[in-house]
């Protein structure tokens, strides 16, 4: 059996019965998964774009992904990440089908910890998440606040 | 009061007074909390009180940053003007909205005389811990109500694991996973706002089915 397709499996597996306990909340509990791997890969940066590229640069490597497109906007909390060729897409097409919209991103989880770690992030959360299975790309919204004072720095996202 | 007064005229305090909550109205809200119902009676539930300033401070800002960084995003989303929609006065329902996406909904610990963190342990065998810690906290603010204080449930700072982990970091709780789970605090206090009660509710009706999931229709019986 293809290995990636089991882990797809067990990953569809947990989240969906992890949704059936926690709904919406789901999404807070989940934010470590996938933070091994980066926290293992001595990411560098001084700045946002140095951090970010330097984590893309490892979860492409990894053939986790194919590319990963991103950019910052929103008065500076929002980040958008554009991901193609994730080897996770499936575990979001089963979710989908069982009613659940897909809500865990190890991709953005492995950023959101860098941003945290590395540059003393106060927090981040991840606020949308459209995977789409007919295009191969996942399109991702990330709060990410750098500071507490940037807590309540609202714009319209739509027109990002 | 019979105890369905008590019930439909309970409200979220979240303003108090300065005025110190004293300790035996307190062990009365902590015995309540002792006798809520509990799976294989486990009890797996431990409180730690809270009066320091500091401590609570530290608690607030947590609270408020948890809050208030989901609530910019839901905010920037369009999806927290959806939700306050019913508020026709445009400036009441953007102040709303401001205390709301700021996160000051959330960081009332700091003005509250007392904190109650409600935490379960996990290790003692016990079994869907959460749902008695639920259990306990609606016997506290059950009680304290019945005695005159308000109260409050909170979620907000212990939503995220990162910020469960911070809390458990403030109040010196261990922070593995295996050990203890942090569910919410309840803030008590004398209250310093009046909230208008009973608030809007879904009736019976569209709450209780018959028999089958779906059925509507009361049967008859003997």
């Amino acid at each position: 059996m293809d290995k990636n397709v089991m882990l797809n499996q067990m990953l569809y597996r947990m989240e969906e019965v992890f949704w059936h306990e926690l709904s919406d909340c789901a999404p807070w509990k989940t934010e470590y998964v996938g933070i091994d791997f980066i926290q293992a890969q001595d990411v560098q940066g001084k700045n946002e774009d140095e951090v970010i590229g330097s984590c893309i640069e490892r979860i492409k490597a990894s053939g986790l992904v194919e590319d990963i497109d991103y950019g910052i906007g929103g008065r500076d909390i929002l980040l958008k990440l554009r991901v193609r060729g994730c080897q996770l897409m499936l575990k979001e097409t089963m979710l989908r089908k069982s009613g659940i919209k897909p809500y865990n991103c190890p991709v953005a989880n492995m950023i959101r910890d860098q941003l945290i770690e590395k540059l003393g992030y106060e927090t981040t959360y991840l606020a949308d998440m459209a995977a789409d299975e007919k295009s191969g790309c996942c399109a991702l919204k990330v709060a990410i606040f750098a500071t507490p004072d940037k807590i309540g720095a609202v714009s319209e996202w739509s027109k990002e | 009061m019979p105890i369905l007064d008590i019930m439909t005229s309970r409200k979220s305090i979240r303003r108090y007074n300065t005025d110190p909550v004293p300790d035996d109205l307190l062990d009365r809200i902590l015995e309540a909390a002792r006798w809520a119902p509990t799976g294989e009676n486990y009890q797996p539930w431990r409180f730690i009180v809270v009066r320091d300033q500091e401590t609570r401070n530290r608690i607030g800002d947590l609270a408020k940053v948890g809050s208030g960084s989901r609530m910019t995003a839901w905010y920037c989303l369009g999806h927290m003007q959806e939700r306050f929609a019913g508020i026709k006065d445009e400036a009441k329902r953007a102040e709303v909205l401001r205390f709301m996406y700021s996160g000051e909904v959330s960081e009332f610990a700091k003005k509250s005389p007392v904190v109650i963190a409600v935490i379960g342990s996990l290790m003692e065998g016990s079994v869907d811990v959460p749902y008695d810690l639920s259990a306990a906290i609606e016997n506290m603010l059950l009680m304290a109500h019945s005695l005159g204080l308000g109260g409050c449930w909170v979620h907000g700072p212990v939503a995220t694991t990162r910020d469960a982990k911070k809390f458990k970091e403030i109040l010196g709780i261990p922070t593995g996973m295996g050990e203890y789970k942090v569910i919410a605090y309840v803030s008590i206090g004398w209250a310093a706002e009046q909230r208008k009660y009973p608030r809007p509710k879904k009736e019976l009706q569209d709450l209780v089915y018959w028999e089958k999931f779906g059925q509507k229709e009361r049967p008859s019986h003997g």
